[in-house]
C-alpha cells in the first residue's frame, strides 16, 4: 500500500469546486512530478493535503499510511510524516530559523532534542543548502528574497526529515543557481533518507535536477495524463495547448461531466 | 515665538475611526503588512506633557504636603477623556473604603515579591509593602561605592540636602486627585543615589506590593544618577490576587546628571484583584545623557500610566520603549511623551500591546519639541495586536513641533492574528495554541531583547506565555468567528 493515498478528491472553496475526482499514490523512495497549468488546481491539492482550513473535502479521500487524515488538523498531518514546502512561505516576526526548528522537531518527538544533537544536523542543513550560519539566526522568511524562503523551506524539510514531501512550485521565482542548490537538496533527501516527493511545478525546469519516477499532468481539476520522464519531454515539445486539446474537456464540458458523474 | 502645530494621526482599528488622508502611519502598516485604517487630524486638548510644571519652587516637603492635601480635598476623582476614542474613569474607585493600613513590620515581603522576582545578582533592593518599605539591602561593593539605597522618609532625614535638590522637581501635585494624595501621604518610598563615576553592573530592584484588597498605597520613588554613572533599576508592581478593590497611587522620578547613563524597566502586572493604579513616572537626561526605558504594563483592574522622557541639556538621548498586554476587563491608558526641550539630542519611542477578553488598551505616545530645541531627531511607532472580537486597542501618536530644523515623525500599525502564519506554523507540527504563542511572542521580541538581562527577558516572556494560556478558549473563539 502506497504511503500516500489519495482517492477521488473533490475539493472545493466557498462552493467552487476545484479538485474533481484526483487519485493518486506516493511512497517512500518516489519522486512524483504533478504538473499542469495555471489553475488547473495543483496548488489546492497542496494546500488540502496539508489540511488547510479554507479548502473544504467534498467527497473522497486522503489516507496516509493507513490512517484517514482527511479531516485531521494540519499539526496532526506534519507529525504523522507529512511536510508542504510552501509556493509563498509565511513569515514569522521575533522568531529565529533555528528557534522555529527547534520548536517544530520538538512537536514531533517525545523528548526535546538535545542541544548537540540539534547543532549537528542543523550544521549538515545548511551546508546542504549553501546558507551562511547566520542564516538561522535571522527571523524565518522576515526580509528574506524569494530565493532565501525556498532555501528556508527546504532547509526545514531537511531537519525534519518527513516520509513524504509536497513542494509547492518551489522552482518559482528561482534563479538558476538558487533552483540549482534547492533541486539537489532535495534529490539528496531522496537517495539518503528515502523522503518521497511530490514535485508540484508549472514549467520543466527543476526536473532536470530532479529526476521523476512519475509524471502527472493535472488539468481543470483532475488528473488527465500519468506516465515516466517522458511525459516531461512531450510537454517541452507540445506545451500544455496540445494535451488540453486531446484530454481537456471544454468548461462546460467538464461541468456537464461532473453532474453525470 | 511661533505657535505649535499639533497633528495627531490616528491608528484605530477597533472602529470609531474615520478614513482620512494618507498618513506616515498608513506607510509603516503596508510595510509591516499589518492592517491599519488611516486617521484624519484633530485637535489633542488633553493629554499634555508636564514639561517644567515641577512643584517643589522652594517649598519645604510640609507646605507639599500641606498644599497637596487641600488640593486633594478639593477635586473629584479623575476622569480623563480622549474624545472620540476613550474614557478613563476612576470613579468607580471607592476610595473613601481604601486605608493605608498599620505600618507593615520589618521583613513582611509579600510572598508575590519572592515569588515573582527572579533570583539573580542584584545590587541592591528595596522592597515596599502596603504604606512601608520592608526590606532593604545594597551590596557591599556598591554601597562602598558610595551609593545610597534607602526608604524616601529616611532619604529625607538623613540626607535632607541631597533629596531637595531633586524631590519634586518635575512632578506636580495638584493636576487629579490621586496625585495629589500621593504627594500629601507618600510613606516609606524609595531613593536610590549613584554618585558620579560609578559604574555599577547588576540592577537596582525596587518593589511596591499590594498584599491584600483595602490598600491605598501611595509609592513615591526618587532616582539620581550622578555625572557619568552608569546603572540599571528594575522597578517591580505586583499585588496578590485577591478580591476586591486597592489603590497605588505613584510618582516616579529619576535625573540624570550629565553623561550618566541608565537602563531603567519597569514590570508590572497587579494580578486579578480590583487595582486601581493611576500613575506619573518621570525621566529626565541630562547633558550627553541616555536612558533607555522599557515599561512591561501586563496587568491591572484599570490603569492609568502618564509616562515622560524629557531630554533637558544638549546631547542627551533616549530610547522609549514599552509594552502592554491587557486581559479580561482590564482597562489601560499609558500616554507616553519624548519631551525635547533643548537640542541636538535624539529620541527613539517604540511601544507594542495586545488586547485579549473584554479589555481595553489605549496609548497615546506624544513627541513634543520645545521652541529652540533645534536639531533633535526622534521617531515614535506603536504596533497593536488584538486576540479577541470584544477587546479594544486604540493607538495614537502625536507630534508637536515648535522648532523647524528638527526630525519627528510616527508611524504605527494595529493588525489581528494572521491566519496564514498560523497554517504555517501547523503544517511544521505546531498546534495552534502554540503558533498562536509564538506568534505574539514573536511580536512582542523585538522589545522584550533589549531589555538585555536574561532573568527580566524570561520573566516577561513567563508572563506574556501566561495571558495568551489564559487566553486560550477566546482566542480560539475569535478565529472560527472570522
Amino acid at each position: 500500500m502506497a504511503d500516500l493515498q489519495i482517492r477521488d478528491l473533490h475539493v472545493g472553496i466557498e462552493d467552487h469546486e476545484i479538485l474533481r475526482g484526483v487519485d493518486l499514490d506516493i511512497s517512500r523512495g518516489e519522486i512524483h512530478a504533478l504538473m499542469g497549468p495555471n489553475g488547473s488546481g495543483k496548488s489546492t491539492l497542496a494546500s488540502t493535503l496539508m489540511g488547510h482550513p479554507a479548502y473544504e473535502v467534498t467527497q473522497g479521500s486522503i489516507v496516509f499510511q493507513g490512517e484517514d487524515i482527511t479531516e485531521a488538523d494540519p499539526h496532526e498531518r506534519a507529525k504523522a510524516g507529512l511536510f508542504l514546502a510552501f509556493q509563498y512561505p509565511v513569515a514569522i516576526p521575533g522568531v529565529s530559523v533555528a528557534n522555529f526548528l527547534r520548536m517544530a522537531m520538538n512537536a514531533k518527538r517525545e523528548e526535546p532534542i538535545g542541544v548537540k544533537e540539534f547543532r549537528t544536523q542543523l550544521a549538515h542543513a545548511v551546508e546542504l543548502l549553501d546558507v551562511e550560519r547566520s542564516f538561522t539566526s535571522r527571523h524565518l522568511n522576515d526580509g528574506f528574497s524569494g530565493g532565501e524562503k525556498k532555501r528556508a523551506e527546504i532547509l526545514q524539510l531537511a531537519m525534519l526529515q518527513p516520509d513524504v514531501a509536497v513542494l509547492d512550485e518551489t522552482d518559482s521565482g528561482l534563479d538558476i543557481d538558487a533552483l540549482r542548490t534547492v533541486a539537489e537538496g532535495v534529490q539528496r533527501l531522496h537517495d539518503e533518507h528515502g523522503l518521497g516527493v511530490l514535485i508540484i511545478t508549472h514549467y520543466q525546469r527543476i526536473l532536470h535536477y530532479v529526476r521523476p519516477d512519475f509524471v502527472h499532468i493535472m488539468l481543470d481539476g483532475r488528473i488527465v495524463l500519468e506516465g515516466g520522464v517522458e511525459l516531461v519531454e512531450r510537454l517541452e515539445r507540445e506545451g500544455y495547448d496540445q494535451i488540453r486539446r486531446e484530454f481537456g474537456a471544454s468548461e462546460a464540458g467538464a461541468l456537464a461531466g461532473e453532474g453525470g458523474g | 515665538m511661533r505657535s505649535p502645530v499639533r497633528a495627531v494621526a490616528e491608528a484605530d482599528v477597533a472602529g470609531g475611526g474615520e478614513r482620512g488622508p494618507a498618513s506616515e502611519a498608513n506607510a509603516a502598516a503596508e510595510t509591516d503588512g499589518v492592517r491599519v485604517k488611516p486617521g484624519r487630524h484633530r485637535e489633542a486638548t488633553l493629554y499634555k506633557a508636564l514639561a517644567k510644571a515641577g512643584a517643589r519652587d522652594g517649598r519645604t516637603l510640609e507646605q507639599l504636603r500641606a498644599d497637596a492635601r487641600r488640593a486633594y480635598d478639593a477635586l473629584e476623582l479623575p476622569v480623563w477623556r480622549r474624545s472620540g476614542f476613550w474614557t478613563t474613569n476612576l470613579q468607580s474607585l471607592d476610595l473613601d473604603a481604601l486605608h493605608s493600613g498599620p505600618p507593615p513590620a520589618p521583613g513582611e515581603v509579600p510572598a508575590v515579591v519572592s515569588r515573582t522576582l527572579p533570583d539573580r545578582p542584584r545590587a541592591g533592593r528595596i522592597v515596599q509593602s502596603g504604606s512601608g518599605v520592608v526590606h532593604v539591602e545594597l551590596d557591599a561593593a556598591a554601597r562602598e561605592r558610595g551609593v545610597i539605597l534607602c526608604s524616601l522618609e529616611e532619604a529625607f532625614a538623613e540626607h535632607g540636602e541631597l533629596v531637595a535638590r531633586w524631590f519634586s522637581r518635575r512632578l506636580t501635585i495638584d493636576r487629579h486627585k490621586l496625585e495629589a494624595a500621593n504627594a500629601a501621604f507618600w510613606s516609606g518610598g524609595a531613593f536610590l543615589h549613584v554618585p558620579p563615576e560609578a559604574v555599577i553592573e547588576d540592577p537596582f530592584e525596587i518593589v511596591y506590593a499590594i498584599g491584600h484588597p483595602g490598600l491605598a498605597q501611595y509609592g513615591r520613588t526618587l532616582v539620581v544618577g550622578g555625572q557619568t554613572s552608569e546603572f540599571r533599576v528594575h522597578e517591580y508592581d505586583l499585588a496578590e490576587d485577591f478580591e476586591g478593590q486597592a489603590l497605588h497611587a505613584g510618582a516616579f522620578e529619576l535625573y540624570l546628571d550629565d553623561g550618566a547613563r541608565c537602563r531603567l524597566a519597569q514590570l508590572q502586572d497587579w494580578g486579578s484583584g480590583e487595582v486601581f493604579d493611576a500613575s506619573t513616572r518621570i525621566v529626565e537626561v541630562g547633558r550627553d545623557a541616555y536612558c533607555h526605558w522599557l515599561p512591561s504594563l501586563l496587568g491591572g483592574h484599570l490603569v492609568r500610566q502618564h509616562l515622560e522622557l524629557a531630554v533637558s541639556q544638549p546631547g542627551g538621548d533616549m530610547a522609549f520603549r514599552g509594552l502592554f498586554f491587557t486581559e479580561g476587563r482590564e482597562h489601560l491608558d499609558a500616554f507616553a511623551v519624548d519631551l525635547h526641550e533643548t537640542g541636538p539630542s535624539g529620541g527613539d519611542v517604540h511601544w507594542r500591546g495586545a488586547a485579549t477578553g473584554e479589555s481595553r488598551a489605549s496609548f497615546e505616545g506624544l513627541i513634543q519639541i520645545d521652541p529652540g530645541a533645534q536639531q533633535t531627531h526622534t521617531y515614535l511607532q506603536i504596533h497593536a495586536m488584538m486576540l479577541s472580537p470584544r477587546a479594544r486597542v486604540d493607538a495614537i501618536p502625536s507630534v508637536l513641533v515648535s522648532a523647524d530644523d528638527v526630525s519627528a515623525s510616527h508611524g504605527g500599525t494595529v493588525g489581528e492574528l494572521d491566519d496564514a502564519a498560523i497554517f504555517y506554523m501547523q503544517s511544521r507540527g505546531l498546534d495552534r495554541p502554540t503558533a498562536v504563542r509564538v506568534i505574539v511572542e514573536g511580536f512582542f521580541e523585538p522589545l522584550i531583547s533589549q531589555l538585555q538581562d536574561e532573568p527580566l527577558e524570561e520573566l516577561v516572556r513567563a508572563k506574556v506565555a501566561r495571558k495568551l494560556a489564559a487566553a486560550h478558549e477566546d482566542i480560539e473563539t475569535y478565529a472560527v468567528s472570522r
